[in-house]
């Protein structure tokens, strides 16, 4: 497991990028969630971590919008609402006030 | 960089940057030449574009070859050099340097394979005017041929033999579409907006007024195109952050508001207004850029489509310096 961040690092509403092995991540906190993408959108590698967060109309969740052409990523699966690419998520462990992820 | 500064950028500033970002771009030839293996093709095509604006066409003809190598049987090229499917956007992208190279090269391969492009987006134009791509809005993917279609158009005259008269009305037929199609969905802003891909609207409207703007050089005003595209730069103009950016300080965005807006005003006749504003967008853009290249945003690492996008601009900037109008528009190929 490789350590990605405290969680008091990351209020809720906000995100944080880490290099994991020389790829970047980000970690966002989402109504009290963390969820942990590839930090290049799938699209144009627009960086998702400078994306806006927005809620699901259908109250399904919250997803992440590539601030360069505007895609959008669940960020709990990736899923981007019918686009040719997924975002990469990583499975997240919480142990305690540390968050990890699988090497 | 202070305001006062940021109203003098001069030549002597921008001829040297121009000069080391080639050669980095140059020496990161691995990394977008077709001529090395599989590329993504949209950063290929940000590079030919520079050695177009850079005049080097003539010392590079094999990249040019090396696109019409992977072209496919009908007429289009994918996402990447070695994806099967074919794509508006990519291939109006590609179809536009290729157009414009050989106007140097005057390859009959390439010639050939222009023709295959004008095929491809008559044969793919729905019938409403729009062209589709699932990794771009409809108004992105309409933008592009249009693009192609202005340029080809632009140049008939000069090279009368590159399509027959009857195809040649077919591509005015459906560039008259496309344009309907894009002119019909200007919000009462002024902006362009798409909820799904551009909310904010400032790229694609950057796009859509320098698309436009040849309506207003080729048709009578049927489409009153002028005041679209006043009305598209008011917008932009509007939206520009006080430090120069637009977007929440996207490098690439900026970069569009500030090439699209120096062509527009070029040829509207309204520089003045402009001039403020695009200084502004220029001195930031400069602010930001790495050691070598540009970033997607501040702070972040250098990338490379990026850094052709800079480069343009800086190539931009330096023939809306000039005094005759046309100097820009031949960097839009709209004109030889």
């Amino acid at each position: 497991m490789i350590f990605l961040a405290k969680v008091s690092e990351i209020p809720e509403g906000e995100r944080k990028l880490v290099k994991v092995n020389g790829v970047d991540v980000v970690v966002f906190r989402q109504d009290g969630r963390f969820h942990a993408l590839n930090n290049a959108c799938p699209h144009r590698q627009g960086p998702l971590s400078r994306g806006t967060v927005e809620a699901a109309a259908d109250g399904s969740g919250c997803f992440v919008r590539c601030p360069m052409h505007g895609w959008k990523f669940d960020l709990a699966t990736g899923d981007s609402h019918g686009r040719p690419a997924n975002a990469t998520v990583y499975a997240l462990d919480r142990r305690g006030e540390e968050l990890y992820i699988e090497s | 960089m202070g305001d006062e500064d940021n109203m003098s950028i001069r030549m002597e500033q921008i001829q040297p940057i121009i000069d080391r970002e080639y050669a980095y771009l140059m020496a990161e030839h691995a990394r977008w030449s077709l001529t090395k293996g599989d590329q993504d093709l949209e950063l290929v095509a940000h590079a030919l574009r520079v050695l177009l604006h850079m005049e080097t066409v003539p010392q590079h003809p094999d990249e040019y070859l090396a696109l019409v190598e992977c072209q496919h049987q009908d007429g289009g090229w994918g996402k990447m050099s070695s994806e099967k499917q074919s794509a508006a956007w990519v291939t109006a992208f590609c179809a536009l340097m290729l157009i414009r190279g050989n106007l140097a090269l005057k390859h009959p391969r390439i010639t050939e394979s222009v023709r295959k492009c004008v095929r491809y987006f008559l044969e793919t134009q729905k019938e409403d005017g729009k062209w589709s791509d699932p990794s771009w809005a409809d108004l992105d993917a309409v933008s592009h041929p249009i693009s192609f279609f202005d340029v080809l158009m632009a140049l008939s005259p000069t090279v009368p033999t590159l399509v027959d008269a009857a195809t040649m009305a077919k591509v005015k037929d459906s560039w008259r579409k496309g344009m309907a199609f894009m002119l019909e969905r200007q919000a009462a802003d002024g902006g362009w907006y798409d909820p799904e891909f551009h909310p904010t609207g400032v790229e694609i409207t950057a796009h859509l007024i320098q698309d436009s703007i040849v309506a207003d050089m080729v048709l009578t005003d049927e489409f009153n195109v002028r005041n679209c595209c006043r009305k598209g730069v008011r917008k932009l103009l509007s939206v520009q952050a006080a430090d120069g950016s637009w977007d929440d300080e996207n490098v690439d965005h900026t970069m569009d508001c500030t090439r699209s807006i120096m062509l527009v005003c070029s040829i509207l006749g309204t520089r003045a207004q402009c001039d403020p504003a695009i200084m502004r967008g220029l001195a930031w853009i400069l602010k930001h850029k790495c050691e070598q290249g540009w970033p997607d945003f501040p702070g972040m690492e250098t990338n490379l489509e990026r850094t052709c996008d800079g480069l343009d601009t800086l190539l931009k900037y330096q023939a809306y310096s000039r005094p005759e109008t046309a100097a820009i528009v031949k960097l839009w190929g709209y004109a030889e």
